[in-house]
């Protein structure tokens, strides 16, 4: 009997492992209202909203001390946050006041991420940089970091607002989809229909991502049609295999994938390649560029949409150091950031870091990470 | 729980039952699993003939035949009474090994035999940790998840390996028309599935599993066989990993999350007894093939993500339940 009880569960952990589908209407991870972007190059007028992070309780003054800072990513180990890393310690080095090292759980598991954090709790620090696995989940642990007195900044992914104090966002999410749908427009054709492969439908920042696209799209470039989004979970091969029976189940219906994550992108770029479909079916997607190096240069890729994040961790460790100055103070609405210059606030408690990148056959040898 | 020790292949020849009948006794699990494969095929291909296509027959039987191949070894060690929960660590250690070889210019045949010589040498301070140190095997390959995936992503630093040598992407090859990964996995199932049934060696991994001391005590050199079961399953880690690492033309030093799981499973719904015991090869391998044509057949079908789980969970509950009809008929 056991033994029946052991192969049920464990059929279901199999389940969560492969491949999971769903049908072309969007029920994404989230019921957040969408906001597209105009589709000219038309900036956001962001409307004005009161500080809402939190704040460290009887924080000690730290203006211009040597700040001991622990930088939590959702993992480390891959390409992406070994870039925010270095982002981090190069500003690190270039201010001269921030002992800054990087210690993460080596997959993206948030109940490892919070003892890590809790950790360093009580060890001792003076501020915490986090990505989170979970933005609900990891909001208690920050909160105790903030009534410990230590300044709390996320990059990358959010927590819930009232647990840390400042934000960066590497990219709103309304301008990463226009970027990606107008990527996907321009090769595909405006009546192109396409598909999407993604991590897991309830993975927060893909799940916004999605939401924004459809949004942009149905304004933007109303003839193309959505086909059909698949989980792949952060696994290359079953990326690659559910590329694969998109292709064979849509044939030449099919004229582009979007690939959500740096796992995806490239395994869904080599689905293409194999099937001998480079030229006709056309991949955009989120990824690092080195990932995606070689799809570019066989010119099977022609656009990867990224922001820099090494600028990313750079910016997060400016703000981290302004806040504990007290020179980026609740109702600021601008950081200075090193050599990234002026970054404006928004959402109330966010720093916004730019506009994406694509990245293209003619820039992506200038990156490396 | 049974001491009864499950040996398909020693059956009187006083009572011979007819040939279906001893069939499903000693295969009951598989041809389940096989019905429902076949179930499933049938019905997608009538919503949507193009799941029978080549191109999708080659996405179903060759994109997973890596997990197919690992589940061989796992299969062997959960029959002899143990179990390893660190195969999907040393398969992502083993990729890396390989692709480093590969890039820096090795004959490819070192690049795909390292990572069998390794996965065996690993393997073989498991088992006999296993085995003399008489440590529970759960706990040393716990120890061994850690220091592999910890390891790796010290060593590589989280880079992954492009550039790799055309040559060595094997698994994107083909053999008479067939793709490698396709050929590797039937060709080691049966394999293994005779050797299990016929060796002397392979029926011992029966007979120490059901009892060990049992085993023992009839002059079967149980600590080395366990050793030496480890070793296999070391072997058919790093064929797997060939696989693995050749299929894509970058390595990356992540692996999937839970592939350890996922092969275990394809072990266990394949009929292995996760008791040890009883189970075949082929029922592992038949697992790995029924859930990737579920994860094929849900796109093809259009069925909702929230509907996966409970598509799955109807599956293995009458998986399970036509097993226990088909042993309670037999007892």
């Amino acid at each position: 009997m056991r033994n029946r009880v052991l192969s049920a569960l464990l059929a279901l952990s199999f389940s969560t492992s492969l491949s999971h589908a769903q049908s072309a209407a969007w029920t994404g991870g989230d019921d957040l209202p969408t906001n597209p972007l105009a589709c000219d190059a038309t900036p956001a007028t962001a409307a004005a909203k009161p500080y809402d992070g939190g704040s460290p309780t009887n924080a000690p003054d730290r203006k211009g001390k040597t700040l001991k800072v622990v930088d939590v990513p959702k993992l480390v180990g891959i390409g992406y946050f070994n870039a925010t890393s270095k982002g981090i310690a190069d500003a690190a080095k270039e201010i001269g006041t921030i002992d800054a090292k990087t210690d993460g759980p080596s997959k993206a598991n948030i109940d490892d991420q919070i003892t890590l954090i809790d950790n360093y709790i009580t060890s001792g620090v003076d501020g915490i940089l986090f990505a989170a696995n979970d933005p609900v989940a990891i909001a208690p642990v920050l909160k105790k970091a903030l009534a410990a007195g230590i300044n709390v900044v996320g990059y990358d992914a959010n927590s819930t607002p009232d647990a840390r104090q400042w934000f960066v966002n590497q990219a709103e999410f309304n301008g990463i989809a226009k970027a990606m749908v107008d990527s996907m427009a321009k090769e595909t054709g405006e009546d192109g229909a396409f598909a999407i492969v993604t991590s897991t439908f309830t993975t927060p920042n893909q799940a916004r991502w999605i939401a924004e696209m459809a949004a942009y799209q149905a304004k933007c470039h109303p003839k193309m049609k959505w086909l059909e989004t698949v989980e792949a979970q952060e696994d290359n091969i079953l990326s690659f295999n559910q590329t694969n029976t998109l292709l064979n189940k849509y044939g030449d219906e099919l004229k582009g994938v979007f690939g959500m994550t740096s796992v995806a992108t490239p395994a869904a770029a080599d689905a293409v390649t194999q099937a001998k479909k480079c030229g006709k079916v056309a991949v955009v997607g989120l990824a690092t560029p080195n990932a995606m190096k070689p799809y570019v240069a066989a010119d099977c890729v022609k656009s990867v949409v990224l922001w820099n994040p090494v600028d990313l961790g750079y910016a997060a460790a400016h703000v981290l150091r302004a806040v504990a100055d007290g020179t980026l103070a609740p109702g600021a609405t601008s950081v200075k950031a090193g050599k990234l210059g002026d970054l404006s606030v928004i959402n109330g408690s966010e720093i916004l870091l730019g506009a994406p990148t694509v990245f293209s056959k003619d820039n992506i040898n200038n990156f490396d990470f | 729980m049974s001491v009864i020790v499950d040996l398909p292949p020693t059956r009187p020849a006083t009572e011979r039952p007819g040939f279906l009948r001893r069939l499903f006794a000693d295969y009951g699990q598989e041809l389940v699993v096989l019905a429902a494969i076949i179930v499933l095929f049938a019905v997608v291909m009538l919503v949507n003939p193009r799941f029978i296509s080549a191109n999708n027959l080659t996405t179903i039987f060759a994109g997973n035949a890596y997990i197919a191949v690992a589940a061989i070894g796992m299969a062997m060690v959960i029959i002899t009474g143990h179990i390893d929960v660190s195969v999907g660590a040393l398969i992502g250690v083993l990729a890396t090994i390989s692709g480093t070889l590969a890039v820096a210019g090795y004959p490819v045949w070192i690049a795909w035999l390292a990572p069998v010589l390794v996965g065996m040498a690993v393997n073989a301070c498991i088992g006999a940790l296993v085995a003399y140190a008489r440590i529970p095997s759960i706990v040393v390959t716990l120890g061994a998840l850690s220091i592999m995936r910890g390891g790796l992503i010290s060593f590589t630093g989280g880079t992954w390996i492009t550039d790799l040598p055309p040559a060595f992407l094997i698994a994107q090859k083909s053999v008479f028309g067939l793709p490698v990964p396709l050929v590797f996995m039937v060709v080691l199932t049966v394999l293994a599935a005779l050797w299990m049934r016929y060796s002397a060696f392979g029926r011992s991994l029966y007979a120490i599993g059901g009892n060990a001391e049992a085993a023992l005590a009839t002059g079967i050199p149980v600590e080395r066989r366990t050793v030496a079961v480890f070793v296999i399953h070391g072997a058919f880690a790093g064929l797997a990993t060939i696989l693995f690492a050749t299929q894509l033309q970058v390595i990356q030093s992540t692996v999937p999350p839970n592939l350890e799981l996922t092969v275990i499973t394809a072990a266990v719904i394949g009929g292995v007894s996760i008791l040890g015991g009883s189970g075949t090869v082929i029922g592992s391998t038949l697992a790995t093939i029924l859930f990737a044509t579920i994860g094929s057949a849900l796109i093809f079908v259009n069925v909702s993500a929230y509907w996966l789980r409970a598509v799955i969970g109807l599956l293995i509950l009458a998986t399970v339940l036509a097993d226990m009809l088909r042993r309670r008929g037999r007892l």
